[in-house]
């Protein structure tokens, strides 16, 4: 079921260091990447029908172009942000392949014009910063990057200084220009984003680390995997009450149950499986009697009123409290609610305090109803899709697990 | 005596200035460098700071409170920071957080994280933001005393 292609070389001893990466293929791409223009990598990045691994899945090469079609200074920024619980995917590549994510970069610069790249790295993540940094030095060292590379790429790692929302493209873009990290008003047309006014590629870690097996062997071989409309693979992750929890890379279209009995070894000390948070936390939840079909791709998760997210699954065992379950979720968006917009900023804090009252078992049907209305206020008029995402969230846990929370009403 | 960067933090400051195309862009930068230089961050380091990138103090001050881990006031104690998110609270952080609270509040500093991204490993935790992970109370006791 485990089919490696990012990670292919995570478990090779010291395969951070570059003699070692070299050894097994890393920077091979780069000749190839250099015999095409620019805008036939990106074509082939489209052919690849490779989609974002950040969360949201959008096509790859759709954002390359945009980018690309702007002339002048331009840059590339890499998210490995990853605060969105239950996801712990990218941290595998900055510790086990860091030159892969070099060599990816060097081609998303080289397919859009760009000479400068930013990669910004959750502050809590400084032992991975560390070793990236020294993958970077190396890199500088025999002129893969720097000046005298063959296509010039200067790489920079931006340390966050823990801030949920920050994984937010245009927030961690702001959080990079040196201001707080406060989500910017979306256009109402397709654009790059713009760090200090110049256009910018905002992308997922394992998104890059894709790139250079493309390069490499075309289009068709990443389309061997996965479905027609998610090809490829993804380093999904199982974390919460299961026996083997871990990151597996697997193609997409896998049958989640099947992936969880496999990969997983199953439900801890032998429970039944009550539902699972598929994609990270601001995905969702899945009752256990829906998950019978359900496979690990957008279109399936989608069509089961959820969605694959960061692929990060989050399996709760049958003795779970589902009014503590979404406590805790709801403690976490209360906290991490960047405060610009009011039903966000009030919404995550009624709805948190609401939930003690079920906590408590004094609740009353009218607080069943206020989080209902909260949740619906949440949704939709706010500057980001935090809001909308926390509304998602316990819409989830009402329409599957609603007789949880009626028996703590008084 | 105010705040100036150490040679060693000034060779890097050198380095990253020439690696943005504004100087507010530093600040994060900087206040990091403050951080691990003093600590914590001093009020006359993000006077500095305001000076060095020609930005207001208010906008520095701003940043720097926006952001969880930067620290304007000194530790008193050394920090242990527990994971409190659901990957962790299914796998018993709370038991965790009691056992630090009840023997070793006295010693260190104990607060609660939000996902540290290390749910494979829960529960989990920090000291002097090094990760902890897989933690039983043997194992806290183990470590702390060994520490
Ligand atoms: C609240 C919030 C948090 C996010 N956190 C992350 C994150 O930690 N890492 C990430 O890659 N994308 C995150 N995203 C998605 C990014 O906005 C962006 O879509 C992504 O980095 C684009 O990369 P991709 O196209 O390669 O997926 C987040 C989005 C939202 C709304
Ligand atoms: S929706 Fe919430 S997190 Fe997003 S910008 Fe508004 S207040 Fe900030
Ligand atoms: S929930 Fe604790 S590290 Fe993710």
């Amino acid at each position: 079921m485990q089919t490696k292609i990012v990670s292919k070389n995570f478990e090779i001893p010291q395969s951070h260091t570059m003699d070692v990466a070299l050894k097994n293929g890393r920077y091979a791409s780069l000749d190839r990447l250099f015999t095409n223009k620019p805008q036939e990598v990106i074509d082939v990045i489209s052919k690849s029908g490779l989609r974002g691994k950040g969360g949201g899945g959008a096509g790859a090469a759709g954002k390359w172009q945009l980018a690309s079609d702007h002339d002048g200074i331009k840059y590339v920024v890499v998210n490995a942000d990853e605060s969105e619980p239950g996801t712990f995917k990218d941290r595998q590549i900055l510790a086990h392949d860091p030159h892969l994510l070099i060599e990816g970069i060097i081609a998303a610069c080289y397919a859009i014009g760009s000479n400068t790249s930013y990669i910004y790295i959750r502050g809590e993540y400084e032992e991975f910063s560390d070793i990236l940094q020294s993958a970077i030095d190396e890199a500088y060292e025999k002129n893969i990057l720097g000046i005298n590379a063959q296509y010039l790429v200067d790489i920079t790692i931006h340390r966050g200084a823990g801030a949920y929302i920050c994984g937010e493209k245009s927030a961690l873009l702001e959080s990079l220009e040196g201001n707080r990290g406060h989500p910017r008003l979306k256009p109402h047309t397709p654009q790059p984003e713009f760090y200090f006014g110049e256009p910018t590629l905002v992308t997922n870690v394992e998104t890059i680390a894709s790139v250079p097996f493309i390069i490499e062997n075309g289009a068709d071989a990443y389309r061997a995997y996965g479905t027609d409309l998610s090809p490829g693979t993804l380093l999904f992750a199982l974390s919460g009450n299961i026996t083997n929890p871990g990151v597996y890379e697997a193609e997409f279209g896998v049958s989640m149950l099947e992936y969880i009995e496999t990969m997983g070894g199953g439900v801890k000390n032998g429970k039944k499986l009550k539902a699972v948070i598929p994609g990270g936390a601001s995905t969702p939840i899945l009752p256990a009697s829906m998950l019978k079909d359900a496979r690990l791709d957008y279109e399936s998760l989608k069509s089961l009123g959820s969605a694959l997210g960061t692929g990060g699954m989050i399996v709760l065992d049958e003795d779970v409290s589902m009014v503590k379950a979404l406590k805790n979720l709801l403690r976490f968006y209360h906290h991490e609610s960047c405060g610009q917009c009011t039903p966000c900023r009030e919404g995550t804090s009624w709805v948190d305090k609401t939930l003690d009252k079920f906590i408590a078992k004094t609740a009353t049907q009218e607080d069943l109803e206020i989080l209902k209305s909260v949740s619906g206020t949440m949704n939709g008029k706010t500057i980001c899709v935090f809001a909308p995402a926390v509304s998602g969230v316990i819409n989830g846990f009402l329409k599957h697990f609603e007789n949880e929370f009626l028996e703590c009403i008084v | 005596m105010s705040f100036s960067f150490n040679n060693d933090n000034n060779r890097k400051i050198d380095l990253i200035r020439k690696r943005y195309p504004e100087k507010k862009a530093l600040i994060l930068p900087l206040l990091w460098l403050a951080q691990k230089q003093e600590s914590y961050i001093r009020e006359d380091a993000m006077q500095f700071i305001s000076e060095f990138t020609e930005m207001p103090y208010m906008h520095v001050y701003s940043v720097a409170t926006f952001y969880t881990m930067f620290r304007l006031k000194k530790p008193e104690k050394r920090v242990i920071e527990v994971c409190r998110t659901l990957s962790c609270a299914l796998n018993g952080s709370e038991e965790i957080k009691q056992h630090l609270d009840s023997k070793y509040s006295d010693k260190f500093e104990i607060v609660e994280v939000e996902c540290m991204g290390a749910c494979s490993g829960a529960p989990m935790c920090t000291l002097d933001g090094k990760y902890i992970e897989n933690l039983t109370p043997n194992m806290i006791d183990e470590v702390l005393n060994a520490n």
